[in-house]
């Protein structure tokens, strides 16, 4: 029975415990359950890569490298520098491609358009391809996550 | 005061069951173990993968996770305790009345 | 608003009479009540090995290649993963525990008794399924351990004249244990029995249903009259607080004793040291193992499974075979029960000697 200025009734503030309790303990046993269907995607920091494989490039070509689960895509400029992408289209995460005459980045599941330096220029990708930080240390060639010192 | 007893036992009962735990290095039965590693584990170049928690703060949370377990299954012992009286008691109020009439 | 929701289902799909069904059931209390509990912790380990299975799936491989590795990955990289596939094989032992602690119960209190003869006979086929569910699942880490315990189990058939070799083809998927045994092993234990289990299962709890819970001999026989409580709320409450402490008491073992994992198993290398099947199993094996290699001029082995599986059938119609079980007879089968506790004990120890 409730009374007028009671906000619940005996029952009704057990079975709100009962539910609770029960309630916290699945939480607690669900949580775990949940980081193991997904697990942290964790980019490498920094991939270190031998210097030599990439030292021979011709100018305004690129070679592929794998950063974690995507494709990295590193370009040899006219000027002989290097640049290095992550080869995945800011669009739907389809892998873009080189091409070297157009001078271009292309995204073949949309027809996805940046330039030489990663821009997004035509088509539906929305910003620009991720360009990583490298560097090269003596035999190595180092590429690092942006931010990451 | 005996169902104060009956829980204090219980208590009791679950602390030593744990205490069985922590005598684990001695215990446990780890076969044909190559290593004597604790809780840390090396993939690569080993017989055997010992399972366990990677670092501390793993460890502390897995204790910290038991002793809530252990807390909350208590807690709704005792409510659930609380219930069962009750439908017990509202199915012997029903069962009298119906037999009087 | 919730009534209002329940009565809008209710009005289309008519559940509310499982609930009415569930107020109406009536749980006896009497001195055996206790093992009543049995049903419903298997089903509650049942369900935590689905959902466990479920997560573990997600990364396992089931091939020759990848499997051990797979496992590794899980126990390593994963987070968390060590603590899922621990429970899963915890749990599996404690399933297949309570499932004979239930057979044993209903075998002693004679519950299979006429009209629940089918119910009994179902629960042996519930029963070859869950050590069926521990025989597969064991090859799958596919560590040398369990290569050979698996190489072992499926030999034990080919014993069986005329019959057996096909036996033993048809769980290895040839001559040998290979790579196309662990793929089979893995559809069985994910696919095939899972739904045998299932459609099994719903003829077991249908007949309990139909038929009531069994009282004792002796209380049928007078006729007593005895305190009885509703199946909802009040049993199913009781039926919580063992749920709860049950896994409370899986989840702390699990923690505290995960399995490990050996290497990889190589199909050339010579058997290990110390293989054994699981614990559920170590009676079998023992008996296959103090049968002399001949007996007159049958083959021990042959022999050891032929009365194995005649036990196994007579096991099966027991409840036709205990067809008088107030007399005598019945009270010998209650002994025979007694006694084969004692014998599978033993045997069980003897065989970790």
């Amino acid at each position: 029975m409730k009374l007028k200025h009671s906000l619940f009734t005996r029952r009704q503030f057990l079975n709100g415990l009962l539910g609770g309790w029960l309630g916290a303990l699945a939480a607690s046993l669900l949580a775990p359950v949940l980081k193991f269907v997904f697990p942290p995607a964790r980019e490498p920091d920094e991939v270190i890569l031998s210097f030599s494989d990439f030292k021979d490039m011709e100018l305004n070509t690129v070679k592929n490298f794998p950063w974690g689960s995507k494709p990295g895509l590193l370009k040899k400029n006219d000027d002989g520098s290097y640049t290095a992408f992550v080869a995945v289209c800011t669009h739907l995460d389809c892998n873009v491609t080189y091409l070297s005459d157009q001078r271009k980045f292309f995204c073949a599941c949309h027809d996805g358009w940046y330039d030489e330096n990663g821009i997004n220029i035509g088509g539906p990708p929305p910003r620009p391809l991720r360009q990583l930080n490298l560097s090269i240390e003596g035999e190595d060639l180092i590429i690092k996550r942006e931010g990451v010192e | 005061m005996r169902k104060k007893k009956k829980y204090v036992a219980l208590f009791v009962l679950v602390i030593a069951f744990h205490s069985f735990f922590l005598l684990k290095p001695v215990f446990a039965q780890q076969v044909g173990q190559k290593e004597k590693t604790e809780m840390t584990q090396e993939v690569e170049s080993q017989e055997k993968i010992i399972p366990g928690p990677q670092n501390i703060t793993e460890s502390t949370g897995i204790y910290v996770f038991i002793v809530w377990m252990w807390l909350a299954i208590f807690v709704l012992i005792y409510i659930l305790i609380l219930k069962i009286k009750e439908v017990d008691r509202l199915h012997e109020i029903r069962f009298i009345s119906k037999k009087i009439k | 608003m919730n009534k209002r929701l329940r009565f809008w289902l209710d009005e289309r799909s008519g559940y509310s009479v499982i609930f009415h069904f569930l107020k109406e059931k009536k749980i006896p209390q009497h001195r055996h009540s206790i093992w009543y509990y049995t049903g419903s912790a298997i089903l509650l380990f049942f369900a935590i090995q689905v959902i466990t299975g479920f997560l573990l799936v997600f990364y396992y491989n089931p091939t020759l290649e990848g499997a051990n590795a797979s496992v590794a990955r899980i126990m390593t990289e994963v987070p968390l993963g060590w603590i899922i596939r621990s429970v899963h094989s915890w749990s599996a032992s404690f399933m297949i525990a309570f499932v004979f602690v239930h057979l044993l119960s209903i075998w002693i209190t004679k519950a299979y008794r006429k009209p629940r003869e089918l119910t009994w006979m179902s629960g042996v086929f519930l029963l070859f399924v869950s050590l069926a569910f521990g025989f597969t699942g064991y090859l799958l880490p596919w560590d040398d351990l369990s290569l050979s315990a698996t190489k072992v189990g499926t030999d034990i058939p080919r014993s069986i004249p005329i019959v057996g070799i096909w036996v033993t083809k048809l769980l290895r998927g040839g001559e040998d244990v290979t790579g196309d045994t662990l793929t089979r092993f893995f559809g069985f234990h994910v696919s095939i029995l899972p739904l045998f289990l299932l459609a099994i299962l719903a003829v077991h709890v249908y007949l309990i249903q139909k038929q009531g819970m069994s009282i004792p001999l002796e209380a049928e026989r007078k006729d007593e009259k005895m305190k009885e409580l509703p199946f909802w709320p009040n049993f199913v409450f009781r039926e919580m607080v063992v749920w709860l402490v049950l896994t409370g008491i899986l989840f702390s073992v699990a923690v505290f004793f995960p399995p490990s994992l050996d290497k990889a198993a190589d199909l050339m290398a010579p058997a290990p040291e110390g293989i054994r099947p699981e614990w559920y199993f170590l009676f079998l094996f023992q008996m296959l193992k103090i049968f002399p290699a001949k007996i007159l001029f049958v083959n021990g082995d042959t022999l050891a499974v032929l009365l194995i599986l005649l036990g196994i059938v007579a096991f099966f119609f027991l409840p036709l075979i205990d067809n008088k079980p107030a007399e005598r007879k019945g009270k010998i089968i209650t002994v025979i029960a007694y006694l084969f506790i004692v014998f599978a004990l033993a045997m069980t120890v003897w065989s970790l000697l």
